[in-house]
């Protein structure tokens, strides 16, 4: 049962935290595209994106390894 | 010579270089954030009773750090890549996923030495330091 409950943990963070990497990276490289000159500003906030999201399944991976 | 010199190392400590980017800019003050923190931690560990808990948090924190340079190396790369139209590479997921994972089979492995809920916050300190950050200096740059 621990082997079930650390493999939901770190699939059901890792889904989420794809979605939302997804979306982020999708919505930066089409604003670099169109304006190669806001580089500096779209990195900032995909930075700042990116580290909130992956906050979440990184808890569950520790959570995974502690339940196994 | 005495003022150039107090008011070179103030904009050091402060981050204030104008003529970097917004992003070295967010990069060098969290960078400096992180060191004061696990200098604080080093010191804990060195001069107080918990010690347990103070490795802990260093060894969460150090991992934290290394993720964080990792983020802010990988979407350089990423958004360089993407302004010149090149191919370009992942953004180190599943690098930040194995740090996590290393801290806590180190802290599991040294049970007596570290304590892990320690660690867990240790992880989280760059998050910590993400946010802040952010919250202070959203209106400066």
């Amino acid at each position: 049962m621990g082997a079930l409950a650390a493999a939901i943990a770190v699939g059901l963070g890792a889904l989420g935290a794809g979605v939302g990497n997804g979306l982020i990276v999708s919505k930066t490289v089409e604003g670099i595209a169109r304006q190669p000159e806001l580089k500096g500003q779209l990195q900032t906030t995909m930075f700042i994106g990116v580290g909130l999201v992956e906050a979440v399944p990184i808890i569950g991976v520790v959570i995974a390894l502690m339940v196994m | 010579m005495g003022y150039n010199m107090c008011n070179y190392v103030f904009s050091e400590i402060m981050g204030e270089e104008r003529t970097m980017s917004e992003y070295e800019n967010m990069i060098r003050r969290q960078r400096k954030w992180m060191f004061c923190l696990l200098a604080i931690m080093v010191l804990g560990a060195g001069f107080t009773p918990y010690t347990r808990i103070f490795l802990g948090l260093l060894l969460g924190s150090t991992v934290s750090f290394y993720n964080l340079y990792l983020l802010q190396k990988k979407i350089v790369n990423f958004t360089d890549a993407v302004a010149k139209e090149e191919k370009s590479k992942g953004l180190g997921t599943l690098s930040r996923f194995a740090g996590a994972a290393l801290a806590i089979i180190i802290a599991l492995r040294f049970e007596e030495e570290i304590n892990i809920i320690a660690v867990i916050i240790g992880l989280m300190t760059s998050y910590m330091v993400i946010m802040i950050d952010f919250a202070l200096f959203r209106d400066k740059d």
